[in-house]
């Protein structure tokens, strides 16, 4: 028996045509083919909607072919934030659809059984779907002691991750826990956290960092996936070239503000309630890569930069260690103690002080000498 | 190649053994040169040596500077006069009031200051690098100054150059991404002041002790400049 197609399974659920065609544009526009969700979705200009027909096109085309994606979901050192944000993104029929109705079928938060059975469950679909699976990690790794620090159902999560990572035919990493190790990686990193990409090496992992992952980001990548069959193209460090090829800064709607030098010095001042750039208050915006400026949150109402927070670079890799969130970009990491100053100064001292003496040994001093002598010696140079 | 990493290298444990390098080879410097001592003095002042001190910072440094027709380098020399001025006058004005780089010092220093707008300091960064360039171009055909050139003074002007030009092409997002630039960036950086306290770019403290010994002899001999 073949498996229904994705298109008749929507029938089932009861959508209509115009439904369908509607859900096919806002995916071509979720995975940038032409423009970004909400925007699609808000409802477009008809001369824009004919711009987006092909990819539409395609898109239907695809969903009317092909087999629902099964998806496996597992977290790991993660606090859900990334499912959250998902569960509550502003393309609720897409996420839906995607996610609960379409594909997921193993989700530690979201699915209704829990214990033995949805293990067995998950199991059963490993072997089920062997090489056609999505795998979707969200948390880091810990791999620190054989990976104790965390279990699930008695199992680490490299043991997990590695068994699931086996049989999938893509893995996407969410979140920068998973992706670059996140909060649970930042200094001292007790257990030893990592990300995907630096435990899973014989295949391709598509990288979503952000804290948490914009969720049109993923569901994009996930219907990319969906659609063509493939992984949309990557940057070097595995994330779409689609949502990470600008930085923040790019897209600031502060940035005019950065250019005229004019900045908020405070949360509170004059600066802050006009709206002025953030970089003084330790905005990341300039090096950090992501979608946010575009994306935005909640429908496309706002994001943090736009709400009057800087930029933590929660998109960058070592995110937390990357120097203080409130501190200019500019300034360095370390703060020197003054203690290392001090003693760099005492060493610059002694060295010269050592210095100056050995040439004072080596030589008498000009006072010591004859004046006779000192003319001499003035006349031979 | 991850630059994200290199700009945390550069702006972190790289920049912080820079620092201390600085820091502990200025004073190095400083107390060579302070060991040396005076010379003896054996003849009795005609005038006052602080006041000597006084006038050589106030006309020497401060005023005569900037009035072309008393200083003989203006005539002697336009090049370096007009050049050497505008290079000095846009790179502290850059380090000192572009917002990044006041920022540097509010970290370092624990407290701030208002700073210039991006394009005021983009003009003053562009007209020093210029002026680089002429300084540059000179020290290539000047005969007098071709024979007093060794490496070391090419590599005063490279490696001077290097943070101006980086500096400047990340401000404007140019050629590469602005991870790239700023590693770049802070890279030169990094060696320049590694390289201060080895070479003659000491002279921005330096020249400070000259002008008051100077001044001294000067005051000393009731001369003042």
């Amino acid at each position: 028996m073949t498996e229904p197609t994705i298109y008749q399974h929507l029938l089932d659920q009861g959508l209509s045509r115009r439904e369908f065609l509607k859900l096919c544009g806002v995916l071509a526009g979720a995975m940038g083919l032409r423009c970004a969700a909400p925007v699609l979705a808000s409802g477009l200009p008809a001369h824009l909607v004919n711009d987006n027909a092909s990819a539409a096109e395609a898109v239907a085309q695809a969903l009317e072919s092909k087999p629902r994606l099964p998806v496996i979901w597992l977290e790991f050192q993660d606090c859900a934030g990334c499912s959250e944000a998902l569960t509550r993104s502003q393309s609720p029929t897409l996420v839906d659809l995607v996610l609960n109705k379409i594909s997921i079928e193993y989700h530690e938060t979201l699915s209704a059984a829990a214990g033995f059975q949805i293990e067995e469950n998950k199991q059963a679909i490993m072997k089920k779907y062997a090489g056609k699976y999505a795998l979707v990690i969200e948390g880091a790794i810990p791999v620190a002691d054989d990976g104790i620090y965390c279990t699930i159902g008695g199992r680490s999560s490299l043991d997990l991750l590695k068994e699931a990572a086996a049989g999938a035919a893509a893995i996407i990493a969410t979140g920068n826990c998973a992706t670059f190790g996140g909060l649970p990686k930042a200094n001292p990193n007790p257990t030893g956290a990592k990300g995907v990409w630096e435990i899973i090496t014989d295949k391709p992992v598509v990288n979503i960092p952000g804290c948490p992952a914009i969720p049109e980001v993923f569901t994009g990548v996930l219907a990319h996936f969906l659609v063509f069959g493939a992984l949309p193209e990557l940057d070097h460090l595995n994330r779409p070239k689609t949502f990470y090829a600008e930085t923040i800064h790019d897209r600031c709607l502060r940035r005019p503000f950065y250019e005229a030098g004019k900045f908020a010095n405070t949360f509170d001042d004059e600066g802050a309630r006009q709206g002025w750039c953030l970089y003084k208050l330790g905005c990341k915006g300039p090096t950090t890569y992501n979608s946010c400026a575009t994306i935005k949150w909640q429908a496309g109402l706002s994001f943090p930069v736009q709400s009057g927070h800087p930029c933590l670079g929660c998109s960058e890799p070592n995110f937390w260690d990357g120097g203080g969130f409130y501190q200019g970009q500019s300034a360095p990491v370390i703060r020197p103690a003054l203690a290392g100053v001090g003693v760099a100064a005492i060493a610059g001292v002694v060295l010269g002080a050592g210095v100056a003496a050995a040439n004072r040994a080596q030589k008498p001093r000009d006072a010591e000498k004859p004046v006779a002598a000192q003319q001499n010696s003035a006349a031979k140079e | 190649m991850d630059w994200n990493a290199i700009l945390e290298f550069a702006r972190g444990t790289f920049f912080q053994v820079a620092l201390l390098v600085f820091v502990a080879g200025m004073v190095y410097r400083l107390a060579r040169i302070l060991l040396l001592g005076w010379k003896p003095n054996r003849v009795t002042a005609k005038g006052s040596r602080l006041g000597g001190v006084g006038m050589s910072f106030l006309k020497g440094a401060i005023i005569w500077p900037f009035i072309p027709w008393v200083k003989n380098t203006a005539s002697r020399n336009p090049v370096i006069y007009i050049a050497g001025g505008i290079f000095h006058f846009g790179l502290f004005t850059v380090i000192l009031l572009g917002t990044a780089h006041m920022l540097v010092w509010k970290s370092l220093l624990g407290f701030g200051w208002p700073t210039l707008p991006l394009p005021i300091v983009d003009w003053l960064s562009a007209i020093a690098i210029a002026a680089m360039i002429g300084l540059f171009i000179n020290r290539l055909i000047n005969p007098v100054l071709k024979l007093i050139s060794g490496p070391a003074e090419w590599l005063n002007l490279l490696i001077v150059f290097l943070p101006m030009v980086t500096g400047y092409i990340m401000t404007h997002h140019l050629f590469f991404r602005y991870e790239v630039l700023f590693s770049l960036h802070m890279l030169a950086v990094d060696v320049l002041l590694i390289w201060i306290p080895l070479s003659r770019i000491s002279h921005f403290m330096f020249y400070f002790f000259s002008k008051a010994i100077h001044g001294a002899e000067f005051g000393k001999r009731a001369v003042t400049p």
